[in-house]
């Protein structure tokens, strides 16, 4: 009889739908960017490879003003979100009872989307938003003017608290998953040797869950360098992030300078893989701490 | 003991006001007339924007229904090729994984940006583009790698001993996959499940430029509401958006998860 | 049997035509019997409710019920169709998805220099024989470029800027006494960042009065231009300190700054219909304190047309909804400020009399400014041409 499953061939077929859509789609999409920023797009005429696109882009201020920015952007929200992600869900493992409003509402967040997320930014924090109304009536501010400038600002603190707002449950839920399954013998083993809380959170949950920490850290700091949508709508008029600064160039109604564009976008793909990298480096350093 | 438990329920209370306040002020904005600076209330109250909403002409349902479809067969597309993509990954050891499993991992990380600009002449070339299926395939970018994610944590937790003992028993492979790995799976294909449609539902920049502006989801009625500022009409529409992949969540959920199962691993 | 063989013949003969000379060798009432049933997907600028809604309503409305067409309203502007027109006349997509565009100004002239409009079409529409002045410089330039036909008139407008009387006791009437205003009412002024439509003009604005008038720029070369607009550049570089956040930035798009101005966050907005005021008011929008003024050099007027694509699958529909628009019953329902408020493009010379004075009879509203102040402090428009450099050089010296 045909053994099937032994075939060593038999993961691959089962990969192979996959396969297909992530190596013509994704990676496809990804190698044809590349050569249309180096030049190649034969559909515009444009035949000969060259560096040209990449060197000029690299060396204007425009681009260095929107990488400064967006970086800054990502690792402030990134490094927040996963701070505060990390200490609520710990306080959600200790709660004694769970509840279900809480569960239900921390989550919210997640199913809504970047669009709505910033409008919901921008009803609060604008200078005519609910917490400068607030500020009237305590009165901390008698006009408009006077509440600090909170969005479209080239801080991108709005963008900041957009993102802040979006992710800390995504955080929050994937550290809390692992979190729970950490076997709470640990925990009463410890403290009957006298451990005090912060100890056991540092010796024993935070080195269990390192993997995941960093493992979210490094999503979330990609996808919001890669995000346009919150900084299109609550960024400053100038800089603006590399997607926003991509998408703009996009639309711009000369083609042959479509090349520039692709330059902007593989340069986010660039730093977003270098990120993969470092991220590979760190998991395993960290795994000689992960007890499986 | 007790003043540690208080300061945490203020806490956690805190933190998650701080994230459900938000949602309470676009209902505020979804029902208000006038509301000039520095009222804390509207001066008025309308059900224009929800009139306006359900307006036929205006075409904010048909939009919805059209961001329903592309979701359901994105999600359906994407869970029919996860499983077996996260069977191989979950429970098979082979040269290349490692490489998969970067190839799996590259579109969360790497901008959906640069990938649909880069193929967006592609599909054009193709007549791919302005065409649902061009849109319903470009979707499959951002929503693959999450499902193959949760399927292949799935199948770890799982391990083969239960499809080896139903075949040692004597069941064929299709009984097998229905009666015996399927209900298994099913709290990782109703996480994967949401996930993907709700990311679907979400999608802005690649439904706009593949879909050319033929194929109008409802985030594209969405996006240029926010932008332009009508702030009331952006809240009824967001209101809408919400209450929608809100319903189709519990609906999944009625469909998919056995309540015995229930639990909040996420397989993530 | 001789007669159906001739017929067939005639017939292959004819689908063997290209599509483009075939339509417009069609008698209207053929081009009616074609576009009879079928879908006209009118792409356009979707910020504006209003004009979204009458659109959907009025006119999507009456096509249906006159001529059994099925209006589609894309809500997406030139920057983004124009784009993808181009992308497809690379590729060569001989069948688009696009029938209808809402354009002028530079956008299309690039439409024009590209190959990307169906035409020249504008005299095979029976209105525009009945109603529009052939002859005159409105509607045979746009911006000062030649449309030969291949862009049909829709409306007119004027820019006006709209103030809240109740901040402001008295319009400044020049440019001179805008500046005063905007350094005496510090953080109470700005507009949209370029290359919005409406604040676009405003910065021609600055340029025609701060670099000595507009006639100069018909005959330029490209780096004379550039030197000649720097005094704007400076102007605008001078009010920065004055503007809303001190210009750190600027409103991302003219709802935006309405916004602000509806919130009393500035006190002085602008828009490019001299009805947008009393709109807005009706709305409930806008303070009703709020009026329009226009300076004593005359604010910028132009028109604005529609368009169709080269590759439009629905020509046909796209030639019959072109010239409803340019109907009696289309022209002053769009008057009305309720429904758009967009002035009318037909000639009143053409007009019966009873027409002319139901157009007399609209209510503009107390914050529209008389028809003949407008007309009396009216400019043209400069070419097309300038219009992007002068959006890049703003970004490149005052957005930073």
């Amino acid at each position: 009889m045909f053994k099937f499953r032994f075939n060593k061939w038999y993961p691959y077929l089962l990969l192979s739908p996959a396969l297909i859509v992530l190596l013509l789609l994704f990676l496809g999409g990804v190698i044809l960017g590349l050569s249309q920023s180096l030049g190649y797009f034969p559909v515009l005429g444009l035949e000969d490879p060259t560096f040209k696109y990449y060197l000029e882009v690299w060396s204007s201020t425009e681009f260095l003003h929107s990488l400064a920015f967006s970086l800054f952007i990502s690792f402030v929200s990134a490094s927040l979100t996963t701070v505060i992600g990390v200490f609520f869900a710990y306080q959600l493992l200790k709660m004694r009872n769970e509840n279900k409003i809480i569960n239900f509402l921390y989550k919210l967040p997640i199913i809504v989307p970047h669009i709505i997320a910033s409008l919901m930014i921008f009803l609060i924090l604008t200078q005519s938003g609910i917490l400068s109304r607030f500020a009237y009536h305590l009165g901390i501010i008698d006009e408009i003017a006077q509440f600090p400038r909170l969005v479209f600002d080239k801080n991108g603190f709005g963008i900041i608290a957009a993102y802040l707002w979006k992710q800390i449950p995504f955080v929050v839920l994937m550290v809390y998953t692992v979190l729970k399954q950490i076997n709470g013998s640990f925990e009463a083993a410890a403290k009957n040797l006298g451990a005090s809380e912060s100890q056991v959170f540092r010796e024993i949950y935070l080195p269990l869950t390192a993997p995941s920490i960093a493992s979210a850290f490094i999503i979330i700091f990609a996808f919001s360098l890669g995000s346009f949508e919150i900084p299109y709508l609550l960024g400053p008029t100038y800089p603006q992030t590399l997607s926003v600064l991509a998408y703009k160039n996009y639309i711009s109604l000369d083609l042959t300078q479509r090349p520039y564009t692709m330059v902007i976008a593989m340069s986010l793909t660039m730093i977003t893989v270098i990120l993969i990298i470092i991220y590979r480096k760190i998991l395993s350093l960290i795994s000689r701490y992960h007890i499986d | 003991m007790f003043k540690r438990e208080i300061y945490r329920k203020i806490l956690i209370y805190a933190l998650t006001f701080l994230f459900a306040f938000p949602l309470l002020i676009l209902i505020l904005w979804a029902f208000s007339g006038q509301w000039p600076w520095p009222n804390l209330f509207a001066e008025s109250f309308t059900l224009e924007g929800w009139k306006y909403f359900i307006d036929p002409a205006n075409g904010a349902l048909e939009s919805l229904a059209t961001s329903v479809i592309i979701g359901a067969a994105v999600t359906f597309i994407t869970l029919v090729i996860s499983i077996p993509a996260g069977k191989a990954m979950g429970l098979y050891n082979f040269p290349g994984k490692g490489a998969v499993k970067i190839l799996v991992l590259a579109p969360l990380i790497v901008p959906p940006l640069a990938v649909t600009m880069g193929i967006h002449i592609n599909f054009m070339l193709l007549g791919l583009a302005d065409k649902l299926i061009g849109v319903i395939l470009v979707h499959l970018i951002p929503t693959l790698p999450y499902s193959i994610r949760i399927m292949t944590h799935t199948f770890e937790g799982l391990g083969d001993k239960f499809e080896a003992q139903a075949r040692v028993l004597g069941a064929g492979t299709i009984q097998r996959f229905i009666h015996v790995t399927l209900p298994l799976i099913s709290p990782g294909l109703f996480s994967a499940g949401i996930l993907v449609f709700i990311i679907s539902f979400s999608q802005y920049l690649l439904t706009f430029l593949i879909g050319g502006g033929r194929i109008i989801t409802f985030t594209m009625l969405l996006f240029p509401l926010v932008n332009s500022g009508d702030r009331m009409l952006a809240a009824v529409y967001s209101l809408v958006f919400i209450v929608s992949a809100l319903i189709f969540t519990l609906l999944m959920e009625r469909v998919l998860v056995n309540p015995k199962q229930k639990t909040d691993h996420f397989y993530i | 049997m001789k007669k159906t063989i001739v017929i067939l013949i005639v017939a292959v003969l004819i689908f063997s035509l290209p599509a483009a000379a075939e339509v417009l060798e069609k008698s209207w009432d053929e081009i009616l019997n074609e576009a009879d049933g079928k879908t006209v997907n009118f792409y356009m600028f979707g910020g504006d409710r209003r004009i979204n809604n009458w659109v959907d309503t009025f006119v999507a409305d009456n096509l249906k019920e006159e001529y059994n067409i099925h209006v589609h309203r894309v809500p997406m502007g030139p920057d983004d169709y124009l784009n993808k027109l181009l992308g497809e006349k690379q590729i060569g997509r001989e069948t688009g998805s696009i029938d209808l565009l809402w354009i002028n100004g530079e956008n299309f002239k690039i439409a024009k220099e590209n190959e990307l409009l169906f035409g020249p079409f504008a005299e095979k529409l029976p209105n525009f024989n009945k109603y529009i002045d052939k002859d005159s410089k409105s509607v045979t330039h746009d911006f000062g470029y030649p449309t030969e036909g291949y862009e049909a008139p829709y409306g007119k407008a004027q820019f006006t800027f709209i103030y809240d009387s109740a901040k402001t006791a008295e319009a400044p009437s020049d440019f001179a006494g805008l500046t005063a205003w905007i350094k005496d009412n510090p953080g109470k002024f700005t507009y949209a960042a370029l290359p919005d439509f409406t604040s676009s003009a405003f910065v021609r604005h600055v340029i025609y009065n701060t670099c000595g008038g507009y006639e100069q720029f018909y005959d330029m070369g490209e780096a004379e231009f550039k030197r000649t607009i720097q005094p704007a550049m400076e102007y605008l570089k001078e009010i920065e300190p004055y503007l809303w956040r001190e210009g750190e930035s600027y409103p991302a798009t003219q709802a935006q700054l309405d916004n602000l101005y509806a919130d009393g966050e500035v006190w002085m907005t602008m828009g490019y219909h001299p009805t947008k005021a009393a709109g807005e008011i009706e709305k409930g929008n806008f303070p009703e304190s709020s009026r329009s003024f226009v300076i004593e050099e005359g604010t910028i007027s132009n028109t604005h047309f529609l368009a169709i694509p080269f590759n439009a699958p629905q020509k046909e529909a796209a030639l019959v909804a072109a010239n409803f628009l340019l109907s009696f019953e289309a022209q002053y329902d769009k008057m009305i400020p309720a429904n758009w408020g967009d002035f009318t493009v037909l000639d009143t010379e053409k007009l019966s009399e009873k027409q002319k004075n139901k157009f007399k009879n609209i209510d503009l509203g107390k914050a529209t400014l008389p028809l003949e102040e407008l007309e009396a402090h009216r400019v043209p428009e400069i070419p097309a041409k300038w219009v992007p450099i002068i959006e890049e050089i703003w970004s490149k010296e005052v957005a930073r």
